[in-house]
């Protein structure tokens, strides 16, 4: 039988690390395989080599059984390969539309034709059933919006075998649920697909077979149906892993943020943040949870001082700190982890070592006046670097070259380690792995039993029910209603994150409600 | 000093129809140049070859011109010098990875001992070459619209490449947003890892991106050699090429907005040449103005953009305020 695809002895190595070892991977037509692996494992890599991105220093790959070269990408798109990446590649003062037909623009006489770039998006996105306004700009879009574009964008040029790098890692449930009936819709035309992600929950519900990679090397292909949650995480580890954690009962003690009828306006100028009032206290954790774009990112921003405030209060200790810039916010103990790590999160040109000082780099022991010092840098980073296993040949390398998980954890050990007053986290496990997302828990639990107020934003549900001492919902820029963490269900929540709350004050006309919570519950 | 006489003096030396005519043909180079800085930095490019590229397709443009008795052989051999000036700063900064601010500057450097050693090995002559030989553009008055009181002044009786211009400004913004190509130019500046992934040749656009900008300097140098003046001179392009980054920053990247902003250097300029003739004012001075000027404005407007950002953001903050 010959594979679709079929890799063989893929190397691939980087100054200090080799990302892939020896790799063999091969795919049949027409299945969705899935292929996972802990941060750094080489699963990008793997698929950049695929894709024609980059190089493979030996081994050789087949399509269709054809031994084939490829110098670039060009070169794989001709072969019918589609890749949605890890990190988006989106032009952001572009339209949506314009994004999706990128190099393969419909022209007429030399122009471009406007009219057919939009028809052509509308009818593939009716087609596949992903929802995008043609006309919106990039900048503007949520991320969980970018990553429909994203994949769009690989479906427009109708690939026969398409790689999906983490698609799902800034999608919520459903939209979850709606992309694997598009999957499995392609994949009743013939299409291959790649599915890489961290959660076995997809694993196990979407792939026919799934292949384990770890420190760059292959550990076992599986046919899913004989393999299971537990075992996988064992082979990708190489331990076992606490798919749940314990969590002792929170303590809290004085209120630290105060937040009092706050408006806070999104790129467009919109109300993003309406009228929202909370408070957290020292030691315990409050959870917001909602469906994305219903002002979690303007909240966020609006407390740490990106964005100004248009009306209301923000106090930390009873101070208000409402009219302080970032930096003096940051002073008064603030720390916060941005929900899009590329853009806020890091500078990815700036090597490890500065992306870990840039929030105390003025401070001693890190600077002495107006000198910074080198050996302190170093020892500061390779101290994170081990205490949050950051996977990385050196201090030295460039932001860049780290891989999505570990860039993750970079922004994680530099803002916990601050040991701030108030501890902002948002969308804080978005792309790590198993093993990881245990341990970025245990240490969000222990800045709060060190007695910081931690404010945690997920789109996950699991996430915020597990971790939260309290779970406000947040839903078109209001919170519709606050509930204890222990007690919540996942039904309560998703009503309330649907708009509806328990007084039955429904807040659309009653036949759209319904349509909401059918696809959101 | 009473109204009468400050408008007396308005007119006299600012708003008079030689002086708008003057504004549009003094402000062709600069227009040029911003296009040749526009089409670089678009494709995210930080070219600061301009200069000397103009200089280049100024001495060129004399060459031409001179041994043909041609001015539009002379125009087109300035255009052939663009490209391979242009192209070799692309072979030497993208191709071979040499650094490009410094591949600039070695240009801009290189153009001027360049044309002053051709010059004399050529032409045998030092500083300036003047010659009967060289055809400068002739006028072109446009039939009908030469005949309307006022605007046909205004509109009519230039030369080929200001017309030419007016037409690449209008050229270049169909190219940047109705062609493929020009929307992959805008995709390689601002996002050349989304343009790679879809299969656009990043070096590639960058390449030719660089040889347009040669282009379009070298139609600047022309019309400093054959329109402006007919003759080469030494270091002749006087800095148009910096203004032309100017009037490109100040102009938002967009070619109309490279034209407005480049009448504000043309009307300067020419403002300048009447105070010159009038003799009240020192000439250093003079020549430094429309310079000054430029740079004056381009920082007032900056300024003001930002602070009109702020305006609206005030304006909905007190909406806000209000509504509660
Ligand atoms: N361009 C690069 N230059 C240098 N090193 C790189 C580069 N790309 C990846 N690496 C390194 O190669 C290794 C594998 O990275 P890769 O991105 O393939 O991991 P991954 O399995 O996709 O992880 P994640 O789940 O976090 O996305 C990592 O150690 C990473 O630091
Ligand atoms: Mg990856």
């Amino acid at each position: 039988m010959t594979y679709e695809i079929e890799m063989i002895g893929i190397r691939k190595e980087f100054p200090g690390v080799v990302a892939n070892d020896n790799i063999d991977f091969a795919v049949r037509k027409g299945e969705i395989h899935a292929l996972v692996g802990e941060n750094g494992a080489g699963k990008s890599t793997l698929m950049n080599v695929l894709f024609g991105l980059y190089q493979p220093d030996a081994g050789t790959i087949k399509i269709r059984g054809e031994e084939v070269k490829f110098n670039n990408n060009l070169d794989s798109i001709a072969k019918g390969i589609g890749m949605v990446h890890q990190s988006f590649k989106l032009v952001p003062s572009f339209t949506v539309a314009e994004n999706i037909t990128l190099g393969h623009e419909p022209s007429k006489l030399g122009f471009v034709d406007k009219d057919a770039v939009r028809e052509n998006v509308i009818k593939i996105s009716k087609r596949f059933g992903l929802k995008v306004d043609p006309d919106s700009r990039i900048r503007d879009m949520p991320v969980g919006i970018q990553q429909r574009v994203e994949i769009l964008k690989a479906l427009y040029l109708l690939s026969d075998i398409l790689i999906l790098d983490e698609p799902t890692g800034v999608l919520t449930p459903q939209e979850t649920d709606e992309l694997f009936e598009v999957v499995r819709s392609l994949v009743a035309t013939g299409i291959t697909v790649i599915f890489i992600t961290h959660k076995f929950r997809e694993v196990m519900a979407i792939s026919d077979r799934v292949t384990v990679l770890r420190d760059g090397k292959w550990i076992g292909t599986k046919d899913t149906k004989d393999t299971n949650p537990k075992e996988l995480a064992r082979m990708m580890v190489g331990r076992e892993v606490l798919l749940r954690i314990d969590k002792t009962e929170a303590n809290p003690k004085e209120q630290v943020l105060t937040v009092e009828n706050l408006k806070v306006l999104d790129n467009r100028l919109q109300e993003a943040v309406r009228d929202v009032s909370l408070s957290v206290k020292a030691g315990e954790i409050l959870g917001i949870a909602g469906v994305e774009g219903n002002g979690q990112r303007e909240l966020v921003e609006g407390i740490i001082g990106l964005r100004t405030a248009v009306a209301g209060d923000i106090r930390i200790n009873g101070k208000s700190i409402t009219k302080m810039s970032v930096r003096q916010r940051r002073d008064y103990g603030i720390s916060c982890v941005p929900e899009d790590r590329y853009v806020r999160g890091v500078a990815l040109r700036a090597s490890l070592e500065d992306n870990l000082i840039i929030e105390n780099y003025d401070k001693a022991p890190i600077s002495k006046g107006q000198v910074l010092n080198l050996k302190k840098i170093a020892q500061h980073a390779s101290r994170l670097i081990s205490e949050f296993d950051i996977r990385t040949p050196s201090s030295k390398v460039i932001a860049s070259t780290l891989s999505g998980g570990n860039l993750q954890k970079v922004v994680l050990a530099r803002e916990i380690d601050a040991r701030p007053k108030l501890l902002i986290v948002a969308q804080p496990t978005r792309g790590l792995d198993v093993g990881s997302i245990e341990f970025v828990h245990r240490r969000i639990l222990e800045a709060r039993d060190r007695g910081a107020a931690v404010l945690l934003v997920s789109a996950e549900l699991e996430e915020v029910m597990s971790l939260s001492d309290r779970i406000a919902v947040l839903y078109e820029g209001n919170i519709v209603g606050t509930v204890k963490g222990g007690e919540a269900t996942e039904e309560e929540l998703g009503l309330m994150m649907a708009g509806i709350t328990d007084e039955g004050e429904d807040q659309r006309d009653s036949h759209s409600v319904e349509q909401q919570v059918s696809q959101e519950v | 000093m009473d109204t009468s006489v400050l408008v007396d003096i308005l007119q006299r030396y600012v708003f008079n129809v030689a002086n708008l005519q003057g504004m549009l043909r003094l402000s062709t180079p600069v227009i040029l140049a911003g296009l040749c800085a526009l089409i670089t930095a678009r494709a995210g490019i930080l070219n600061i070859a301009g200069e000397g590229m103009i200089l280049f397709g100024a001495w060129f443009a004399v060459a031409g011109s001179y041994y043909t008795q041609n001015s539009y052989v002379g125009l087109a051999v300035a255009i052939l010098s663009g490209l391979v000036v242009g192209g070799l700063f692309a072979l030497f900064s993208l191709k071979f990875g040499a650094n490009i601010i410094v591949m600039g500057i070695a240009i801009n450097i290189f153009a001027v001992s360049a044309t002053i050693f051709m010059t004399r090995i050529v032409f045998g002559v030092a500083g300036s070459f003047m010659h009967p030989n060289i055809q400068g553009f002739s006028p072109i008055h446009i039939p009908l619209i030469k005949d309307i009181p006022i605007l046909g002044g205004i509109l009519s009786g230039y030369t080929f490449p200001v017309y030419l211009t007016w037409l690449l400004v209008l050229l270049t913004t169909i190219f940047l947003y109705r062609t493929p190509w020009g929307i992959h130019l805008r995709a390689v500046g601002e996002s050349p890892e989304a343009a790679r992934t879809q299969g656009i040749n990043v070096e590639r656009v960058r390449f030719l991106s660089v040889m347009a900008s040669g282009v379009f300097a070298s139609l600047a140098g022309s019309y400093l050699s054959l329109g402006h003046m007919v003759g080469f001179f030494d270091q002749m392009s006087a800095g148009r090429g910096f203004i032309g980054m100017a009037v490109n920053t100040f102009g938002g990247g967009e070619p109309v907005g490279v034209f407005l902003s480049s009448l504000l250097f043309g009307l300067t300029d020419t403002i300048g040449f009447r105070l010159q003739g009038e003799r009240i004012i020192p000439i250093y001075f003079i020549s430094m103005l429309p310079y000054f000027v430029t740079l004056i404005a381009l920082t007032y407007f900056t300024i003001r953009k930002a602070q009109v950002a702020k305006a609206v953001f005030k304006k909905k903050a007190a909406q806000a305020e209000a509504e509660r």
